[in-house]
């Protein structure tokens, strides 16, 4: 029981560290575009957290397998393909010579992925509770 | 306990199904990765469809809202297309007085160039007015002809007989009726009034006031007999009006749900109301141009409204209408509003801007500008330098506008209300005068910055991070084998030589040198020493800098030492054998050298990089790629090390100029990115030697280091509120949404971006661009350059084709085809060229086809009657064309990257080339290179043009084409290259050159004419023998080849398509 508890927690904080990363990203997009930082500075924060929220995603997913959970699993494989896809076609990085044209798509991924994070913290929650509950 | 056990059966179960799912996990990793990757591009596309689907939903609300305000403003009557004469009535005045006195303000701030004082006098003001009266009318005038004075408010020409042709054959009499026994003729467009919500009267009321209010009662008075004209019918306009409604076939397309808010002129009022106008254009722009004669005059007889073209298939071909003349500035835009900026610094594709989104989504085209801020002027027309002194520069406190002849002064003089956020600030007291009884300052003729539309800043240190740079020229050249065998190493050696003393900014100017093979050579240039000392660093992978200083020095310290280091360059790689080439790290080590000041960056390239960070690969050669996917992969860099360099070195002021000599494959797509994102340019010399081509680098490299160049620049356009520039294109680097960072830019260089809408309606009647370029100057000084001008909001699609401009649309439209090939297939970027243009053509149609019973004819405006050709010479550019067989990779790249940066008459001469016959004129007498001028006629680009028995000159601003007939006399060849031509092999190898006799001597003189008349590039004569040459072909726009259509079968083929769904 408390092992179970104790995974809910544990990727719980992993999820807050993704939407905490993905919002990171998302405001280093909104300041560009207010022409609050320069492409340079912000190419370079998006850049330096996009590997560790690609490998924080990753260990998450696995994590969820490992520890037996299929459901939350398959809903976070997609996430995982995604990364490995751009990761392996090297478009992970932001291009600072592009990002004002891609200003908008990189904000969109970014929302979509931050909206998708929620969901799992969200059922996570939920099962954390449930497991605390039940115990 | 209950946990335990829980967790127990948890770890049995996870350790039982583990092995399992792991190895499935690993077999199926791939087929679940490309499940979701389906999942993704499903969502997207859904995504997509969801956006597309509220679009479309949309303009009909916004359209059924509209139109109730559109019927509003058509309330009072006024002049259709008049929005020009409010702001003419302001001008005359700021003007008259400014031609008569002409006192340089700030002349003592010159060093760009020479600023002499006759500057502002007589002919430099692009259109001075003489009086009021002229523009009223003028400004409908698109083709002012001595024949019929534009300047006669009435012109009796204006009459019935060009206006009659006009009518369609169904309301001919009628329209005969009501043209021609009345008098008052000239006052027919007001019955057009009602439908063409233009709204000019409130354009009077924020500039007139101010600047006196001539127009009014001079309108007024010039059109007493207005009125009662209008009457009848307008009487008549309802009857007419419920014609389209009732007769709109149910496959028309959408747009016609709502004829009331948007459809133009019903029949009656359309030809009376824009004919006489159109028909007075016809006949002034017939006679210069012989073949569209027959197409003008054929149409007239036939067409109705404001079409001028018309075109059935199995028709002439010579009736089509075509650029002969080149680019034509758009004249009216100008006349219009003669406070603009002269078109060369600033075009739009239309000077009527849409007032609403619903419009703007029916303008197919690209709606934007094309901005060249460094245009070279003619002499006489230089743009004046404005020197505010310590006051500072007069800027509008919110949205940081400059000063323009645009801001209106109010409250006696002491604020100046912003034309572009309408802000009232204050008048700086220093910057203070009087407003006459007109509202005029009284000190405008002495203010440029008040009556100009381009005028140039000194601007005081608050512009500046840092001291103005010095000009500062560092040369990075390959002395690989290729290099040294070519030739290149020593032309350009002899060519910097040459040019060090014309190099501008002297004596700040600085120079530094660097040369790679297998290794990297510094050279120590200290102006103490006798010699430069070269240093070897062969160390690739850990670059390092082998001295702090003295590697970039100052020129005119170290004049000697440079000097003997230009001599001895080519000597001392002349035994070179090494083939390699270690760009990447010489770029990284050039970097690290100018990164404390930037400047310009030449690079002379001519072999693959083969070693180091930054290598590239032989790809492009794989003819298979061609039509996948992958394709457009091969045309954007390897490398992310080259756009990462390139941002770096934008970050540090520093441009790069590419210039590439090889006979293979060198990966221009990779190293062109250096120049893209750094605002330089690409020089490309395939096969080079220097025999044949040393004349062309020599010229172009000479240019290069000797133009005016501006330095650590960024460019703004601002534009009023409602609108806004969306995307740029072209070759800088976007530091901010809307800031091009350009580290050096010159004046050959072009800058295109799209305008896109904010509002769903615009209340503003005048839309106000402002171009503001901020630079140091050669000569160390921080400079402005601002270009300001307006242009109209219409609510009518009709006034916005009348108002396109054609270059600017076809410059506008080439980046974007350009861009689209770096991403897309070359066939989608042909494809998106075509949709567009027929789009455009179709929405036309369904503009004009209920009213006027087209039928089967093609109908464009005449704005925009020479697009179609346009879209086809774009089609067959080297960018676009065919796919791996038709171009060379590199040879695609290298054009891609000078035609983005073109400027609109450049790009217009290298897609529809002149050609020229020349051999009547060396067989005349005469001598003079200005006969030729009068005599000679540029000829359509199709096979019939060309006679098997002539001569003739291809200038497409690049190159010159030498044509040689089969039956050409010998006579003529014998003295041009004192061989006889068909005993040579190898047509490419001959050169031509100046000979001892009459003939050569006068085809140099024409040759030579022609280069003057474009000095960015220096063309190579080629000598072609008819149907000797495969590709010859290629050249004739016209002609039908390889895959690609002729124009008649062009014009067929759109035409098609614009009726398919029309």
């Amino acid at each position: 029981m408390f092992g179970a508890f104790f995974v809910w927690l544990l990727s719980f904080f992993m999820e807050i560290a993704l939407v905490c990363l993905i919002v990171y990203q998302l405001i280093s997009l909104a300041d560009l575009e207010f022409d609050y930082i320069n492409p340079y500075d912000s190419a370079k924060r998006i850049n330096s957290v996009v590997l560790p929220e690609f490998a924080t995603q990753a260990f998450l997913s696995f994590f969820f397998l490992f520890t037996g959970h299929w459901f939350m699993f398959l809903l976070s494989v997609p996430y995982v393909c995604y990364n490995v896809r751009i990761y392996t076609q090297k478009q992970h990085f932001v291009d600072i010579t592009e990002i004002f044209n891609m200003l908008n798509w990189e904000k969109k991924i970014r929302i979509v992925k931050l909206a998708y994070v929620i969901i799992l913290f969200c059922l996570t929650l939920f099962w954390m509770i449930y497991s605390a509950l039940e115990d | 306990m209950s946990a335990h056990v829980r967790s127990l059966t948890l770890k049995q179960r996870f350790s039982e199904k583990k092995c399992k799912i792991a190895t499935s996990a690993e077999l199926d990793g791939s087929t679940i990765s490309r499940f979701s990757l389906q999942l993704f591009s499903f969502l997207s596309v859904s995504l997509k469809v969801k956006v597309s689907l509220l679009v479309l939903l949309h303009p009909p609300l916004l359209i059924l809202k509209k139109q109730p305000m559109a019927n509003e403003k058509t309330g009072p009557p006024n002049f259709p297309g008049r929005p020009a004469a409010s702001p003419f009535a302001a001008a005359p005045p700021t003007m008259t007085p400014f031609l008569s006195a002409g006192p340089v303000v700030g002349s003592e701030a010159s060093g760009y160039g020479a600023s002499s004082p006759a500057r502002f006098n007589g002919p430099s003001i692009s259109s001075p007015p003489p009086s009021y009266v002229p523009y009223d009318v003028g400004s409908y005038q698109r083709f002012p002809t001595p024949a019929i004075p534009p300047s006669q408010p009435i012109p009796p020409s204006r009459g019935p007989p060009p206006s009659q042709p006009g009518l369609s054959p169904s309301i001919f009499p009628a329209g005969q009726q009501i043209l021609a026994p009345s008098p008052p003729v000239s006052f027919r467009p007001q019955p057009q009034i009602p439908s063409v919500p233009m709204g000019p009267p409130p354009q009077n009321v924020p500039l007139t006031p101010s600047r006196g209010n001539v127009p009014h009662s001079s309108l007024e008075s010039l059109f007493p007999a207005s009125r009662p004209t209008l009457q009848p019918s307008l009487h008549g306009y309802p009857n007419v009006q419920a014609n389209p409604t009732s007769q709109v076939p149910s496959a028309q397309s959408p747009f016609f749900a709502q004829p009331g808010g948007y459809v133009p002129p019903p029949p009656v009022a359309a030809p009376i109301g824009l004919n006489p106008r159109e028909q007075m254009q016809h006949f002034s722009a017939v006679p210069p141009v012989g073949p569209v004669q027959g197409l003008v005059e054929e149409f007239q007889s036939l067409s109705v409204g404001s079409v001028p073209g018309a075109i059935e298939p199995g028709f002439d071909s010579k009736a089509l209408p075509r650029p002969l003349d080149g680019d034509i500035e758009p004249k009216s835009f100008v006349e219009m509003y003669p406070l603009n900026c002269h078109p060369r610094y600033l075009r739009l594709t239309t000077s009527g801007m849409p007032n609403s989104q619903s419009l703007f989504s029916r303008w197919h085209l690209p709606l934007g500008a094309v901005v060249h801020p460094l245009a070279e002027a003619p002499d006489g027309e230089e743009v004046p330098v404005v020197n505010f002194g310590p006051m500072g520069i007069i800027r509008c406190r919110r949205c940081r506008t400059y000063v323009n002849p645009y801001v209106t002064f109010s409250d006696g003089g002491k604020k100046w209300r912003c034309n572009i956020c309408a802000l009232l600030n204050d008048v700086p007291g220093e910057y203070f005068a009087h407003l006459d009884a007109n509202g005029r300052r009284t000190d405008l003729d002495q203010r440029p910055e008040l009556s100009r539309g381009s005028v140039e800043l000194v601007a005081p240190t608050e512009y500046m991070v840092r001291p103005p740079m010095p000009p500062l020229y560092f040369f990075l050249i390959d002395v690989s084998v290729s290099s040294v065998r070519s030739g290149m190493l020593e032309v350009v050696a002899k060519t910097i030589k040459c040019c060090l003393d014309e190099l501008p900014g002297f004596p700040r100017t600085q120079i530094g040198f660097l040369t790679y093979d297998s290794t990297i050579h510094f050279y120590n240039m200290k102006s103490s020493l006798m010699q430069p000392q070269m240093m070897v660093v062969s160390d690739l992978e850990d670059i390092f800098v082998p001295l702090p200083d003295d590697l970039l020095v100052n020129l005119s310290e170290s004049r000697n030492v440079v000097d003997a280091f230009l001599d001895s360059l080519p000597s001392m790689f002349q035994d070179n054998v090494n083939m390699e080439s270690a760009f990447g790290p010489a770029l990284k080590a050039a970097f690290m050298v100018m990164n404390q000041l930037g400047g310009k960056l030449l690079i002379f390239q001519s072999t693959l990089p083969s070693l180091g960070i930054g290598r590239l690969r032989l790809r492009g050669d794989d003819h298979r790629v061609y039509g996948t996917d992958k394709e457009n992969a091969l045309r954007i860099a390897e490398d992310p090390f080259y756009k990462q360099m390139a941002a770096d070195l934008t970050k540090y002021q520093i441009g790069v100029n590419i210039y590439a000599f090889s006979d293979k494959y060198t990966d221009l797509a990779s190293l062109g990115t250096l120049a893209k994102y750094t605002g330089g340019q690409v020089y490309y010399y395939p096969c080079f030697q220097s025999t044949i081509h040393g004349d062309r680098l020599r010229y172009e490299l000479a240019r290069d280091l000797t133009r005016e160049t501006a330095w650590e620049a960024v460019l703004r356009i601002r534009c009023g509120k409602g609108v806004r520039f969306t995307n740029y294109h072209g070759h800088f680097m976007l530091r901010s949404t809307d800031l091009l960072a350009l580290p050096a830019v010159d004046c050959d260089k072009a800058f295109a971006a799209q305008l896109s809408l904010e509002e769903t309606l615009l209340t503003t009647q005048i839309v106000y661009f402002q171009v503001a370029l901020l630079y140091t100057s050669s000569s160390g000084e921080r400079r402005i350059r601002v270009h300001t001008a307006a242009a109209p909001v219409v609510s009518d699609l009709g006034e916005m084709y009348r108002r396109a401009d054609t270059g600017a649309i076809v410059s506008l439209l080439t980046r974007l085809g350009i861009e689209r090939t770096l991403t897309h297939k070359l066939e989608d970027a042909r494809h998106m060229v075509q949709l567009r243009i027929v789009k455009a053509l179709r929405e036309y149609r369904n503009l004009h086809a209920v009213q006027h019973r087209v039928g089967g004819r093609m109908i464009y405006p005449e704005s925009l009657k020479f697009l179609p050709l346009y879209g086809l010479a774009l089609w067959k550019s080297t960018p676009l064309r065919g796919g791996h067989a038709d171009a060379q990779l590199d040879e695609r790249c290298a054009a891609g990257f000078t035609m983005m940066t073109l400027p609109v008459s450049g790009l217009l001469k290298f897609l529809y080339p002149s050609l020229i016959r020349i051999d009547e004129y060396l067989e005349k007498g005469s001598t003079k290179v200005d006969d030729f001028k009068n005599s000679s006629k540029v000829l359509p680009l199709s096979t019939e043009s060309l006679d098997p028995g002539g001569l003739y000159i291809y200038d497409d601003g690049f190159r010159f084409i030498i044509w040689f007939g089969r039956m050409l006399p010998s006579a003529i060849s014998f003295n041009l290259f004192g061989v006889e031509l068909s005993g040579f092999p190898d047509l490419s190898k001959v050169i031509l050159c100046e000979r001892d006799n009459e003939m050569s001597r006068k085809v140099m003189g024409i040759l030579k004419r022609l280069r003057e008349s474009n000095p960015s590039f220096y063309q190579v004569p080629q000598v072609v023998r008819q149907a000797e040459q495969s590709r010859e072909r290629m050249l004739l726009v016209e002609d039908q080849s390889g895959g690609s259509s002729g124009y008649v079968d062009w014009i067929l083929q759109i035409h098609r398509q614009v009726q398919q769904s029309a």
